[in-house]
């Protein structure tokens, strides 16, 4: 849909909206460009599981595609295969043995892809589009959950075109995660359920929702013993909360924190608000990224609650993001996710910001300077420097040019430098013993 | 828990946060929402620094603000009064406090209802210049219900609808429909910037109503403010819960006056009689107890509410219009004896507390009595002043309690013993 931009009105040309006219900035971060990027917005992100050797990416898109990548350990990304929705595709998620992809989409149906023989069938179906999918493997059954804005959710197994099961949602399906046994799902007006899934899913609490606005996004995390023991919940107000399920202090443990938003410390001036539009967790170290409609992703820690890491602010917002099993690379997409609709009719891009509509693309951001951190494990003194070692070896990254036309293709290629990260592993020397 | 000094001195800051207990507060307060600590030990990380305001809970009692505001509005909304002062009547442990409920609230309720407003003001402004989707519910106080006005539309949703036009060729109209909903949205904020008295009034409803808008139900929607005049029923229905714990303690009362002044209830058959003087059931309320003072806070309002607010008459149909529609709600009714036994009232003459518990008069019908013996036998712990020990009767008053019918001139003074009851 290249002519995503122009036909609606909503008046964007393709070249010169940039914040500033001579730079660039569809690729500050200098991450690697994925080939081939979907023609409209991303809005998922996915990495196989480690079962399957190499990493493969798939992207779902609003041009109702879903593709496929292998990256390779060099960077390069090779364009494997695509599969196609009669509607814009919604959510992705892969099978535990990697041989299969889940795809929900606009067209209120869910498929599953075989990549061995690149054949889509469909497996689910709602009365509205489908919102969320995800695989769950329980050591007695496996099935795909859908979310759906009918609000319901539904469970299925692959073979029938029953479902397994159905609950009953309080509000259309927003978002949702799973790490067995635990599945949390928001919903519109602020609606929080958390499930287990031990036995046959079933709702294990409702819970009061710790934001004061839309729910956009979430994701569990683990505790130590990589046992899912709570979530992180974005909403469309610059704001993360964090929860846990069955925190010993509740007061103390749980907490939110404000994240996407400009000028920061200047308060006297109104803040600019982004939604959260994604969060990921990093498999090993448990640290969060979030990305945000302002064009800019950020590593959070969340035990320390501090931030690490604030990437430059790309032209767009970045709609999706995924790390990969074991956490070396970090895949956000940058593209329009509809954010500025203040003012349709006129350009949609508000004075506040530059941004482009129509374009996309997908980047992996990395970090090639793992070369200069050696030590992997946890070394006591000084205390945390292995972890910081081990938190920057999961972003590499070199440039790759792509050759597009940046109005219609969004692409990024760059190395991540952390010279950020130097100022988080001094504070938590102050912190004496490293607790991450 | 440690007991908390400054609220045995009237002056906790922290009102229902305060992690110290309240002694008397807590079980007065019935199912009013206990916050949880969250957002108050957030603050201390510095994390969130506006974090303070969101653990504000609005009293239900909170509501009673209404008097500095006019209390001509608790006319309007009596189902409000009634279920707010009912709470805070509650809270002094006792109805006959009802008379002027307002004037016990403590500063702590009014300043968290201030901040509670200030915020929505702030939260508002922010929302307006910061940019930010606007197409989102809201809430002022974390873990609270949603304000209404606000409609929760995702951006994929919003996009999926252009896509939909699009492709129809329609675009203006979704560019309209967008504009339609900004300037709702837009409206509705300023609304709550400009916070007149009426969208306070709505404002606290909506915090308060937890109960109905905990799980997402979009039945209050946009419509709120047009159906506020008839908000009673959902507040009522909800509250209705605790409108059975009022009734507990009413009961006692009830039970209290009726053996203190056992006179005072001869109203009562002028209650029943009267069928429609509202004035005498309402003179009468203080005194019966009948939910009044749990419901409208004081009896003050008494006099109002029956004519202006309209609960529907759950099967009052017997019962004086004005009582139907006042305090008694319809669970709370059949423990006072519904209609029937209301007219039953009047026929057995001068036995006041004999009538609400005379099981073996066939006109009161057994089922409205046993409901609400059931429901005073079950609220009253102690049931010695709702009905004489066996051994405290005499020969004749016994005999008369056994007996079919009673026989006028000997009709005892004194309530039946428990064991004689037909529940």
């Amino acid at each position: 849909m290249s002519l995503f931009g122009t036909t609606s009105g909503f008046g964007t040309s393709g070249t010169s909206m940039f914040g500033s006219a001579t730079t660039d900035n569809h690729n500050p971060m200098k991450d690697i460009e994925v080939t081939s990027s979907p023609d409209d917005s991303i809005g998922c992100l996915s990495f196989s599981p480690p079962t399957l050797p190499g990493n493969f990416l798939i992207a779902g898109s609003w041009a109702n595609d879903v593709r496929c990548w292998e990256v390779q350990d060099s960077g390069q990304t090779i364009p494997k295969a695509q599969q196609m929705h009669t509607g814009p595709v919604l959510d992705v998620c892969w099978s535990d043995d990697g041989s299969k992809v889940f795809t929900a989409s606009c067209d209120k149906t869910a498929k599953m892809w075989d990549l061995s023989s690149n054949q889509a069938i469909q497996i689910a179906q709602h009365d509205a589009p489908v919102k969320t999918i995800h695989w769950i493997k329980a050591p007695n059954y496996s099935c795909v959950m859908t979310g759906s804005w009918d609000k319901t959710l539904k469970f299925w197994d692959t073979r029938s075109s029953n479902p397994m099961m159905v609950l009953q949602l309080p509000e259309r399906c927003y978002c949702a995660d799973v790490i067995y046994p635990m599945a949390v799902v928001a919903t519109a007006e602020r609606g929080l359920i958390v499930y287990q899934l031990e036995n046959q899913p079933s709702e294990f609490r409702r819970i009061e929702s710790p934001l004061k606005h839309q729910h956009r996004c979430v994701a569990i995390f683990k505790d130590k013993q990589n046992k899912p023991t709570g979530f992180a919940l974005g909403s469309i107000e610059g704001r993360v909360a964090i929860h846990y399920i069955n925190p010993p202090n509740p007061a103390k443990d749980n907490f939110t924190f404000k994240c996407h938003r400009s000028n920061g410390t200047n308060t006297s001036a109104p803040q600019d608000i982004y939604a959260v539009n994604g969060i990921a967790f990093h498999p090993v170290h448990g640290t969060l990224a979030t990305v945000g409609s302002d064009g800019r992703f950020s590593f959070w820690d969340k035990d320390a609650r501090t931030k690490l890491k604030t990437s430059e602010q790309l032209d767009q917002p970045i709609s999706a993001c995924c790390f990969n099993h074991n956490g070396n690379i970090f895949a956000y997409a940058s593209s329009y996710d509809w954010s500025k609709v203040r003012t349709p009719g006129a350009a949609l891009g508000a004075p506040r910001q530059q941004s482009a509509l129509g374009s996309e693309g997908l980047g992996l951001s990395c970090d090639s300077s793992q070369d200069s951190h050696v030590s992997l494990g946890r070394s006591p003194s000084p205390p945390c420097k292995g972890k910081l070692q081990d938190f920057l070896k999961w972003l590499w990254g070199f440039s790759t040019a792509f050759g597009q036309n940046p109005a219609h293709r969004k692409c990024l290629a760059s190395v991540s430098h952390y010279g950020l990260l130097c100022s988080w592993a001094q504070k938590h020397r102050q912190a004496g013993g490293c607790t991450l | 828990m440690a007991i908390c000094q400054f609220f045995l001195q009237g002056r906790c800051r922290f009102g229902d946060r305060c992690w110290n207990e309240h002694p008397g507060a807590r079980g007065a307060g019935g199912g009013r929402q206990q916050p949880q600590q969250q957002p108050s030990g957030n603050n201390r990380r510095g994390w969130n620094t506006t974090s303070q305001r969101y653990s504000n809970v609005i009293q239900s009692s909170s509501f009673s603000k209404s008097t500095p505001w006019g209390g001509s509005r608790d006319q309007e909304k009596p189902s409000f009064g009634s279920f707010d002062s009912g709470a805070s009547t509650n809270r002094k442990e006792g109805f006959g406090l009802s008379e002027n409920p307002f004037a016990s609230l403590s500063p702590d309720e009014q300043k968290d209802e201030k901040k509670l407003l200030e915020g929505i003001v702030k939260d508002m402004e922010v929302w307006e210049s910061s940019g930010q989707w606007m197409f989102s519910v809201y809430s002022p106080v974390k873990k609270k219900p949603n304000i209404s006005g606000f409609t929760d539309i995702s951006p994929e949703e919003l996009r999926l609808e252009y896509h939909n036009f699009l492709t129809s060729n329609n675009l203006q109209s979704y560019l309209n429909s967008v504009q339609r909903l900004i300037n709702q949205w837009r409206n509705r904020v300023n609304e709550l910037k400009s916070l007149n008295i009426s969208t306070k009034v709505a404002l606290l409803s909506d915090v308060k109503d937890g109960v109905n808008q905990a799980a997402p139900a979009f039945g209050f929607g946009s419509s709120q403010a047009a159906t506020f005049v008839s908000p009673g029923f959902p507040v009522n229905n909800s509250s209705s819960d605790n409108a059975q714990n009022f009734s507990f303690k009413t009961n006692s009362g009830f039970a209290t006056a009726s053996s203190g002044s056992p006179a005072g209830f001869r109203s009562s058959p002028a209650f029943g009689a009267a069928a429609s003087t509202s004035s005498a059931i309402s003179t009468s309320a203080p005194a019966f107890g009948f939910g009044k003072p749990e419901v409208t806070s004081a009896a003050s309002f008494s006099f109002k509410s029956p004519a202006a607010s309209s609960f529907g008459s759950p099967g009052f149909s017997g019962l004086p219009a004005s009582l139907a529609t006042g305090p008694v709600r319809a669970p709370v009714a059949p423990a006072f004896g519904g209609g029937s036994s209301v007219a039953g009232f009047g026929s057995l003459g001068s036995h006041s507390h004999a009538a609400f518990s005379k099981p073996s008069s066939d006109t009161f019908g057994n089922s409205s009595i046993s409901t609400s013996l059931s429901a005073s036998s079950s609220i009253i712990a102690t049931d010695n002043v709702l009905f004489t020990p066996r051994d405290k009767l005499t020969v004749e008053e016994l005999e008369q309690f056994q007996s079919k019918k009673f026989t006028l001139g000997k009709i005892p003074l004194k309530p039946p013993p428990l064991e004689l009851l037909n529940i």
